[in-house]
C-alpha cells in the first residue's frame, strides 16, 4: 500500500486526487451521456442543442468528479483514528484559494454566456418557406395554412425551413416534438413563434407542454413530415376537398 | 382538562364558525344589492377570509393585542400552563421561543409527511402507462396539492429551524417580538386547513397556479389563494422578526461576522423572505379578485374592434417568478447553514473561508432577485430577455460554487467521524451537488427550449431541494435533538436511514433527469409507452417508495428514543456553539445570566480557544 503523507498540505495528496478527478471525469462523463440520451435529432434546431447538453455534461462530469472526489478522499485519509483525539488542523481559510474559485467560474460563466447566446441564435434562426399556423384549445389542435386548408394533422415537407405560428384561444398551452427539439408556448392574447427544419421523413407527436387541464396529458396531434413532392400532393389533394365540401354547401 | 382549554381546538371551532359568518356576510350584502343570494365564489372568498380571522382571534394569538388597546397590562406567563399539563403548551399560544420552533418543526414535518404520501399516490399510478385507478381529475389535484402542501412543510421546516435556533445560537432570551412570532407560527394553521378544503373541489394548475388556466378551474382555487396569502403573511412577519431579533440581540462581543455561520444564512434568507414574498402574495390575491370580482388583470378581452382590453397572462408569470425563484433559494440556504454549521464539528476544524461563505449567502440572495426569466424562457417574452436571464441566472453557479469549495477545504485536514448527523450532511452535499449542476444547463436558454417542463426539471429541482432543505433537515434533527429532548437517538437506526434515504434519492433524480431527455413531459397523468420511459418510471416509483420507508425508520427513531434513549449530557459534539454550553434539554430561560463572545465560532484545534463566557452560568 502507498503511504500517505500526515500533512494535509503535502503535494502528494494532490496529485494523487487530480489523477482520480481526471479518470472520474472520462468515467462520469460517458455514465451520464449513456442515461441522458437527448431525443431531439431530427430537425436543424435540434442539432445545437445535442451539441451543448453535451459540452455541458462534459463540464459537470468534472465538476461533479472534482468535489466527489476531493470529498471522499478526504472522508477516506482524515477520517479519525481510533485513540487519536487531537483536533483538526487549524486553517480558518485562504483567500488566494478563494479569489481562485470565484474567478475560475466567473471566466466559465462568460464563456458560457457567449456560448449560449451563439447556441440560442442557431435554435431560434430559420426561414419562413413554409407556414402555417398551429391553434392550441383545451384539448387538441388546429392546423391552418396560408393558403386556406385546415387540418386535424400538420404536414410538412422534409428540410424546408418552416415558420409555425402560435395561438391559443382559452388558456397557455405549448407546442412541442420531442424529435424537434425546442418548444414553444402558446399564449392567449399574442401570436408566438417557432423556426424549425424538419431532417426526417416520418410521423411524430406534437404534445402539449404546459399543464392545460383535465385532459392535458392528452392533448396530442400528428405531425407527418414527407419529401416535397408528397407534400404538394396532399396539399392539393386538401385544397381539392375542401373546394368539394364548399361547393356542397 | 377540557378539550376547548387547547388553543388548537378553539381555533378550529373559530375557523369554521367564521367560516359561516363570512359566508352569511356575503349572502346578506349580495341581496341587499339585489343580487341572487348565493355565488360560490364570493361566498367562499368572504367565508374563507372571515374563517382565517375567527381561528386567530380564537386560538388567542390576537389577545394580548386588544387588552393593549384597552391600555391593560399583559405580562410574560412563563413556562408551562398553570393546572394543566405540560405538552398543552404545544398546542395552544405560547411566546417561547423554543415552543414555537417546535411548532413549526413538528407542523413542518407533518406536512412533509403529507406532501410525500400525495406524491406517492400518484407515482403508484405513473408506475406503468395507462390509467390505472387516478383519473387525470384527480390526477392533477393530487400533483398540484402535493406541490403546495410540501413547499408549505419547507417554509415551516425553515421556520423551525430559525426559530429554535437563532435565539439560542445568539444567546438571546427570546425573540424580538415574541407576540408577533406567535401569531406568524399560528396563521399558517388556519391556511392549511384551507388548503385541505380545497381539495373537496379540486383544482388543477399545479402549483404555478398560471391564468388563464386558473381562472376557469373549481372553486378549491379560491381556497388555494387565500391559504398561500397566509402562509406568505407567517414569512414577512416571521423574517421581520428575525433580522430585527438578529441586528439588536447579540450578545456583547458578537460582531455580525462572528454570528454563528446558520444565523448569516438566515439573516439573507430573511431578506427574501420579507421583500419577495410580497409579489406572490399580490398576484394571487389579484387571482382571487379577478375570479370573484371580474377584474381583468391577467386574462385577455376583446372589444368589438378585436382589441385586448383585458388582461395579460404573461404578466402573472413575471410577478409569480418574481417571488417563486427567489423562494427556492429560501428553500436552500438555510440548509447550506446547517451545512456549514455541521461540518466543522465533525471535522473538528474551523470552518474554511467563514467571511466567504457568510456573503456568498448574501450573494445567492440578491443575485436571486434578477434570474426570475429563466423559468420562461419558452413563454413568448422578448427575444433579447433571454439573453439576459442567460446570464444573470449562470452568476448565481459562482457564489454557489464558493460554498462547495469552502466546504471542501473544512474537511480536508480534520479529525472526520461519522455520527448520523453528518452522514446526512454529506449526502447533502452530494444531492445538492446533482441539483446545482443540473442548474446551468437550464440555464442556457437553448438546451431549456429543449428540457423545459420536461421531467429533466422534476429532476433537477427535487435535487436542489432534498440537497439543499431535506437532507439538512434531517441532519439538523439528528443533531439538535439531544438538545431538544436531552436523549440520543439511536445510531443504528439513523444510519440505516441514511444509507436507505440517500442512494434512494440517487437513484430517483437521475431516474427523473432520463425521463426528460427522453422526451417526458412534467405534470401528466399518463404517458405514451412508445417513449420508452415505463423502466424508468418504474424505478422512479420503487425509489420514491425506498425513501418513505426510510424516512418512517426515522419517526420511529425520533419517537422511542425520547423514552429510552441514552442521555446526552450538555455537549455530546463538543461544539463551541452557545446552545450546547447549557443543559439539554433547554431550560426555560434558556441562559441564566448573559453571555458574552470572546472568541472565534470555529476555532477547532486551536489550543486555548473559546467562542463564548458563560460569566457562570448554565447549570442551575
Ligand atoms: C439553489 C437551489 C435551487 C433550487 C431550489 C432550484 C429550484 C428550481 C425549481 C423549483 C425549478 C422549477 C420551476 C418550475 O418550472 O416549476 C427550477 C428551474 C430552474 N432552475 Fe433551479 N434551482 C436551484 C438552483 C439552480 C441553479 C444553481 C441554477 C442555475 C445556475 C438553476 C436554474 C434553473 C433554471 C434555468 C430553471 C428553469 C427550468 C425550466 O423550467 O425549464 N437553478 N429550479
Ligand atoms: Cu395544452
Ligand atoms: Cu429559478
Amino acid at each position: 500500500m502507498l503511504k500517505l503523507p500526515q500533512s494535509s498540505t503535502d503535494r502528494k495528496h494532490f496529485v494523487i486526487v487530480g489523477a482520480l478527478v481526471f479518470i472520474a471525469t472520462i468515467a462520469l462523463g460517458f455514465f451520464l451521456l449513456a442515461i441522458l440520451p437527448v431525443k431531439a435529432q431530427h430537425s436543424v434546431q435540434a442539432e445545437p442543442i445535442r451539441w451543448l447538453f453535451q459540452l455541458h455534461v462534459w463540464l459537470i462530469a468534472f465538476l461533479f468528479a472534482l468535489v466527489v472526489v476531493f470529498m471522499l478522499y478526504a472522508l477516506i485519509v482524515f477520517r479519525k483514528r481510533k485513540d487519536d483525539d487531537s483536533e483538526g488542523e487549524h486553517f480558518e481559510g485562504n483567500a488566494t484559494l478563494e479569489v481562485i474559485w470565484t474567478v475560475i467560474p466567473l471566466i466559465l460563466v462568460i464563456v458560457f454566456s457567449f456560448i449560449g447566446f451563439q447556441t440560442l441564435r442557431d435554435v431560434t434562426r430559420g426561414g419562413d418557406e413554409v407556414q402555417v399556423e398551429a391553434v392550441g384549445f383545451q384539448w387538441a389542435w388546429t392546423f391552418n395554412y396560408p393558403n386556406g386548408v385546415v387540418s386535424q394533422e400538420m404536414v410538412l415537407p422534409v428540410n424546408k425551413p418552416a415558420l409555425i405560428s402560435l395561438r391559443a384561444t382559452d388558456v397557455v398551452h405549448s407546442f412541442w416534438v420531442v424529435e424537434w427539439g425546442p418548444k414553444q408556448d402558446l399564449v392567449p392574447g399574442m401570436t408566438t413563434h417557432l423556426h424549425i427544419t424538419p431532417t426526417k421523413v416520418g410521423e411524430f407527436q406534437i404534445v402539449c407542454a404546459e399543464l392545460c387541464g383535465l385532459s392535458h396529458w392528452n392533448m396530442v396531434a400528428k405531425v407527418r413530415v414527407v419529401p416535397e413532392d408528397e407534400y404538394i400532393a396532399w396539399m392539393n389533394q386538401k385544397l381539392a376537398e375542401q373546394n368539394i365540401q364548399m361547393a356542397s354547401r | 382538562m377540557q378539550l376547548t382549554s387547547l388553543g388548537l381546538v378553539r381555533g378550529i371551532i373559530g375557523y369554521f364558525v367564521g367560516l359561516v359568518i363570512g359566508m352569511a356576510v356575503v349572502v346578506i350584502s349580495r341581496l341587499a344589492l339585489g343580487m341572487s343570494a348565493w355565488d360560490q365564489e364570493a361566498g367562499w372568498v368572504g367565508g374563507i377570509i372571515f374563517a382565517m380571522i375567527g381561528f386567530m382571534w380564537a386560538v388567542g394569538s390576537l389577545t394580548d393585542w386588544f387588552k393593549w388597546t384597552r391600555g391593560v397590562e399583559t405580562p410574560f406567563h412563563h413556562g408551562p400552563p398553570v393546572g394543566k399539563p405540560a405538552w398543552t403548551r404545544y398546542f395552544s399560544v405560547d411566546y417561547n421561543h423554543k415552543v414555537i420552533g417546535i411548532q413549526y418543526g413538528v407542523t413542518g414535518f407533518l406536512l412533509l409527511i403529507l406532501g410525500g404520501s400525495f406524491a406517492l399516490v400518484f407515482r403508484a399510478e405513473l408506475a406503468d402507462s395507462g390509467i390505472s385507478f387516478l383519473q387525470p381529475g384527480t390526477y392533477n389535484t393530487f400533483l398540484s396539492m402535493h406541490a403546495w402542501v410540501a413547499l408549505a412543510s419547507i417554509l415551516l421546516g425553515v421556520g423551525g429551524m430559525a426559530n429554535y435556533l437563532v435565539p439560542l445560537m445568539i444567546g438571546a432570551e427570546d425573540m424580538a417580538f415574541p407576540r408577533l412570532n406567535a401569531f406568524a407560527y399560528w396563521i399558517n394553521v388556519p391556511a392549511i386547513i384551507t388548503l385541505m378544503i380545497s381539495m373537496l373541489f379540486g383544482w388543477d394548475s399545479g402549483w404555478t397556479a398560471y391564468p388563464p388556466l386558473s381562472l376557469r378551474g373549481p372553486v378549491g382555487y379560491q381556497m388555494v389563494f387565500w391559504a398561500i396569502f397566509g402562509i406568505g403573511l407567517s414569512s414577512i412577519l416571521g423574517s421581520l422578526n428575525l433580522i430585527v431579533t438578529m441586528l439588536t440581540m447579540r450578545p456583547k462581543g458578537m460582531t455580525l461576522f462572528r454570528m454563528p455561520i446558520f444565523c448569516w444564512a438566515i439573516f439573507a434568507t430573511s431578506i427574501i423572505q420579507l421583500t419577495a414574498t410580497q409579489l406572490i402574495g399580490l398576484a394571487f390575491l389579484m387571482l382571487s379578485f379577478e375570479r370573484s370580482l371580474g377584474m381583468p388583470f391577467f386574462n385577455p378581452l376583446y372589444n368589438a374592434l378585436g382589441e385586448n382590453i383585458g388582461g395579460q397572462p404573461l404578466l402573472f408569470q413575471h410577478l409569480f417568478w418574481f417571488y417563486s425563484h427567489p423562494a427556492v433559494y429560501v428553500f436552500v440556504l438555510p440548509g447550506l447553514g446547517v451545512i456549514s454549521e455541521l461540518l466543522p464539528v465533525f471535522a473538528r476544524k474551523p470552518l474554511f473561508g467563514y467571511r466567504w461563505i457568510a456573503l456568498s449567502s448574501l450573494a445567492i440572495a440578491l443575485v436571486g432577485f434578477l434570474v426570475w426569466g429563466h423559468h420562461m424562457f419558452t413563454s413568448g417574452y422578448g427575444e433579447y430577455l433571454r439573453v439576459v436571464f442567460m446570464i444573470s441566472t449562470l452568476l448565481v453557479a459562482v457564489p454557489t460554487g464558493v460554498k462547495f469549495f469552502s466546504w471542501l477545504g473544512t474537511l480536508w485536514g480534520g479529525r472526520l467521524t461519522f455520527p448520523t448527523p453528518m452522514l446526512f450532511t454529506l449526502g447533502a452535499i452530494s444531492v445538492f451537488l446533482i441539483g446545482g449542476l443540473s442548474g446551468p444547463i437550464l440555464a442556457t436558454a437553448a438546451t431549456d427550449l429543449f428540457l423545459h417542463d420536461s421531467y429533466f426539471v422534476v429532476g433537477h429541482f427535487h435535487a436542489t431541494i432534498f440537497g439543499g432543505f431535506v437532507f439538512p433537515f434531517f441532519a439538523a434533527i439528528y443533531y439538535w435533538y439531544p438538545k431538544i429532548t436531552g436523549r440520543m437517538y439511536n445510531e443504528t437506526l439513523g444510519k440505516i436511514h441514511f444509507w436507505l434515504m440517500t442512494p434512494g434519492f440517487w437513484v430517483m433524480s437521475l431516474a427523473q433527469m432520463t425521463a426528460g431527455t427522453m422526451g417526458m413531459r412534467r405534470r401528466i397523468a399518463d404517458y405514451d409507452p412508445a417513449l420508452g420511459v415505463e423502466p424508468v418510471h418504474l424505478l422512479i416509483t420503487i425509489a420514491g417508495f425506498v425513501i418513505a420507508f426510510s424516512i418512517l425508520l426515522m419517526i420511529y427513531n425520533l419517537f422511542t428514543s425520547a423514552e429510552i434513549g441514552a442521555l446526552a449530557g450538555n455537549n455530546p459534539w463538543r461544539s463551541r456553539s452557545p446552545e450546547w454550553q447549557i443543559p439539554s434539554p433547554v431550560p426555560e430561560h434558556s441562559y441564566a445570566r448573559p453571555i458574552t463572545v470572546v472568541g472565534e465560532p470555529y476555532d477547532y484545534g486551536l489550543a486555548g480557544s473559546t467562542y463564548v463566557a458563560m460569566a457562570g452560568a448554565g447549570d442551575d
